[in-house]
């Protein structure tokens, strides 16, 4: 990754530190990093492996000169932290990379075993030399890719992706087989399986910590008890009870990025929910988060001709 | 009513008149058009359904989803928001803010298997007794036919 390197070093005159990866020497797989000097920065990698959304950080540094490794993916909720004031344009040299869409190393070591080595090709994949399909091996966020380069980068390291990682993944028109399992539902089985869902639930609040656009740290309504929103017990009912307290406060944020599911430890489908919140403010107001610095949040505004859901008499 | 309830615990069985006394319905209502229509509705001795408990709120823009959630965690069986009319709002736009909001909480509410019938969302003017007589009774049955939502996503615990 010398271009990587090259770039964040020449980044680093500019910005006090640099967001991105390098290889966790146990695994061999990415792990999230800081560079603070050139020396630091030769150890920078991207590939397949480099799951997490570095974005996350953005509101905790927010006033400090930066730079970001971003994919596809991670420069959306940049640029939904801009427009929320969670981050200041001229404050970020982003360095987008062209994605190829990212594994699922999760699902390839409880297949082949903690640590097996992963020898990616990108359009094979070797996994501890035994051929995998790479398609089923893919992580969750790349279903339904939206865009695998960044739409807002300063410097950009690699090949362009050229379109959305979803071509791979199954593209973005065909639903997750748990959205059309859903679909399928009648209200009072979705209701059951989602209390059985909630119920792995063990309040770790993962979902929320990883979550780049879940930035009212201190002050979180999930927790406080005035007011009383959600009870302390940890059960199935105050689980989803918060989960959808969340869920309500992104609307219009989300990006889809995955890191709530993603980080998750009981395996709880949060894409789930905010596939089909994001799909219905598309439906609704035709807007993506992500999609632009220009864009107005949908809840933040209306609109008198088009919003008449209401006026069906 | 011959209503076939479709009970969380997936056992159908046959509403009672004692089963549809006991459906907690909420609406919540804007205090200067829907709770005054509601209003003239009681003094023009219209009937009500006894089973609706009406929370006044200043205007459908302090409409918090959070407030319908909670609503359903804690054992209600329907909600019903009404404010004024779109273009009618005391405050000039607070109900343009809530439909969206009120609409796009409808949809999730289904995405977890609350029925459509059971969030409802409508406008009814101050002058209006009789439109929020029909409305409510409207709601009422609606929810009759569906009966109560069960412990699923109300009651109990469950670890």
């Amino acid at each position: 990754m010398a271009d990587l390197v090259t770039t964040i070093k020449q980044t680093l005159k500019d910005v006090e530190l640099v967001l991105g990866w390098v290889r966790d020497p146990a695994t061999g797989v990415a792990a999230p990093a800081r560079f603070h000097t050139e020396e630091e920065a030769e150890a920078a990698v991207f590939d397949s492996t480099c799951v997490h959304n570095l974005a996350v950080h953005l509101p905790r540094l927010k006033g400090r000169r930066l730079g970001i490794v971003a994919k596809g993916c991670d420069a959306r909720s940049v640029v939904e932290l801009i427009i929320e004031h969670e981050a200041e344009r001229e404050d970020l040299k982003v360095i987008g990379v062209g994605c190829g869409s990212i594994l699922d190393v999760k699902k390839i070591w409880r297949r082949f075993g903690y640590g097996v080595e992963i020898d990616d090709r990108g359009d094979s994949l070797e996994l501890g030399g035994e051929r995998g399909p790479r398609e089923d091996f893919l992580a969750r966020k790349c279903h339904g890719c939206l865009e695998a380069d960044p739409d807002i980068y300063d410097l950009f390291v690699g090949e362009s992706a050229g379109g959305p990682a979803g071509e791979i993944s199954g593209g973005r028109e065909e639903p997750h087989p748990l959205s059309a399992m859903l679909e399928d539902l009648a209200p009072a089985e979705r209701r059951a399986f989602w209390r059985e869902q909630f119920s792995r639930c063990i309040r770790c609040y993962a979902c929320r910590e990883v979550c780049p656009m879940c930035f009212c740290r201190d002050i979180c309504i999930m927790q406080t008890q005035v007011p009383h929103w959600a009870g302390g017990e940890v059960n199935a009912r105050e689980s989803e009870m918060i989960q959808h307290i969340r869920v309500s406060h992104l609307a219009g944020r989300c990006t889809g990025c995955g890191e709530c599911e993603r980080a998750c430890p009981v395996g709880i489908p949060l894409m789930l929910l905010m596939d089909e919140q994001n799909r219905a403010i598309e439906d609704m107001f035709g807007y993506r988060a992500g999609d632009s610095l220009r864009a107005r949040p949908p809840m933040q505004t209306f609109s008198i001709e088009k919003d008449l859901w209401g006026d069906e008499e | 009513m011959n209503g076939e309830t479709d009970r969380a615990d997936g056992g159908a069985v046959n509403a009672t008149d004692a089963d549809r006394a006991d459906l907690k319905l909420v609406a919540f209502l804007c205090n200067w058009c829907s709770y005054a229509g509601a209003d003239m509705a009681g003094t023009s001795r219209m009937l009500q359904p006894s089973q609706v408990r009406i929370i006044r709120l200043p205007c459908t823009g302090r409409m918090d989803p959070l407030l319908v959630l909670k609503a359903f965690q804690e054992g209600a069986d329907g909600v019903l928001v009404s404010g004024c009319h779109p273009g009618d709002c005391h405050y000039n736009d607070g109900n343009y803010y809530a439909r969206r909001r009120l609409e796009l909480l409808k949809r999730m509410l289904a995405v977890r298997g609350i029925e459509p019938e059971r969030f409802q969302y409508t406008w009814v003017s101050a002058s209006e007794g009789a439109r929020w007589a029909d409305v409510v009774q409207a709601f009422t049955t609606d929810i009759e036919s569906l009966g109560r939502l069960g412990a699923t996503v109300a009651g109990g615990g469950g670890g």
